[in-house]
């Protein structure tokens, strides 16, 4: 599971084999200069895939501690970088959200570098936080898999524990939302008035999972 | 291809899974319909938006890596054995898990594991029996 197509994403730099192996064998300060590294990356994955800041925390801080009891298992073939952002991705997907927590009110996440945060010639970062904690948790997940991080369904499928049919459906309908949300933030101002199609879109949508499901 | 069967279509075009006959006849709807090409592009435009938001980095809130190497200073060394116990606890639940319940002959039901680590216990009783007695005889041995 590569981070496939989403080469929006720099990856830092892998630390040296001998700072890993150090790592590896226990020594904690060689692996503070990992989380100091890489603490940026395992938290946007989880906040992503989250959207909460408390739980995008807890699932960062397991992330790691995963990664720290298995570094010894890691293999050089796959780039370290790649290995932990996979490992990022599974553990907030494993995630649940914490029993009785009332839904909060979508927080902007602190983004590092301001000249990032233009994201499009309409879009901008806020809009697209606030869409996406609106979906609901069935959608937002596979939704993210998919159009941040580009994985291909049967992995989405693999990871979230669900049939093929079932993530296809989620990730069409969690689009379908999305679109929704951006017409009515009013991200196309030169949209025609149109609201027929938008009706008819949903409807084509959810009605193309009795053919995949 | 009408419109019902071209917004069905539309989320299997963008992740490209339609074949050469129906990409063809999917974009000589758009050719000609405003309304589904508009959807297209709205639905692109959505997918840019999202990719290049996965590339903004987000910070982790302030203290984020005291707190996790205070959580990694509670860890056994990465690789070292697991203390004996939690493996044995660990290995009786997965027991519980897998095999459930014995009934007894008096109707009664206990866990498998318990009856398990009762025969842990009688097996250490015998070995720890058997390593004694074999100390004694090397003590009778020696002078
Ligand atoms: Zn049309």
């Amino acid at each position: 599971m590569a981070p496939s197509n989403h080469q929006n994403w720099r990856l830092p730099p892998d630390p040296s084999r001998a700072d890993l192996a150090r790592a590896a064998a226990g020594d904690r300060e060689a692996f503070r200069t990992i989380v100091e590294r890489y603490g940026t990356m395992v938290y946007s994955v989880a906040y992503n895939v989250l959207g909460s800041h408390a739980d995008a925390e807890d699932a960062a801080q397991d992330a790691f501690l995963r990664c720290y009891r298995s570094l010894p298992q890691y293999r050089s073939e796959a780039s370290f970088s790649t290995w932990l952002f996979r490992l990022a991705l599974t553990t907030a997907v494993d995630a649940r959200r914490r029993e009785g927590r009332q839904p909060e009110p979508v927080e902007m996440p602190e983004i590092v570098d301001q000249r990032e945060a233009s994201i499009g010639d309409h879009v901008d970062a806020a809009t697209i936080v606030r869409a996406l904690g609106d979906l609901p948790e069935d959608y937002r997940t596979p939704t993210v898999l998919r159009d941040l991080y580009g994985l291909p369904y049967q992995e989405i499928a693999d990871l979230t524990g669900r049939p093929l049919g079932t993530v296809k459906v989620m990730v069409h309908r969690g689009r379908a939302a999305l679109r929704l949300r951006l017409r009515a933030a009013g991200v196309r101002p030169a949209a025609r008035a149109n609201t027929a199609g938008v009706g008819h879109a949903t409807d084509a949508v959810a009605g193309h999972e009795g053919g995949e499901a | 291809m009408d419109c019902g069967s071209v917004r069905a279509l539309i989320n299997r075009f963008i992740d490209g899974e339609l074949g050469y006959v129906e990409t063809a006849e999917f974009q000589q709807h758009l050719d000609f319909c405003p309304d589904c090409s508009e959807e297209l592009r709205e639905l692109c435009e959505l997918r840019g938006a999202l990719a290049a938001w996965s590339g903004v980095r987000l910070a982790p809130p302030p203290g984020f890596a005291d707190r996790v190497m205070a959580a990694v200073q509670r860890q056994p060394q990465p690789g070292s054995p697991r203390p004996l116990g939690e493996v044995v606890d660990g290995a009786l639940a997965r027991v519980d898990e897998v095999l459930g319940r014995v009934r007894l002959p008096h109707g009664r039901t206990i866990p498998v594991k318990n009856l398990l680590g009762w025969a842990l216990a009688v097996v250490a009783l015998v070995i720890g029996l058997g390593r004694r007695r074999g100390r004694d005889a090397t003590q009778a041995r020696t002078p």
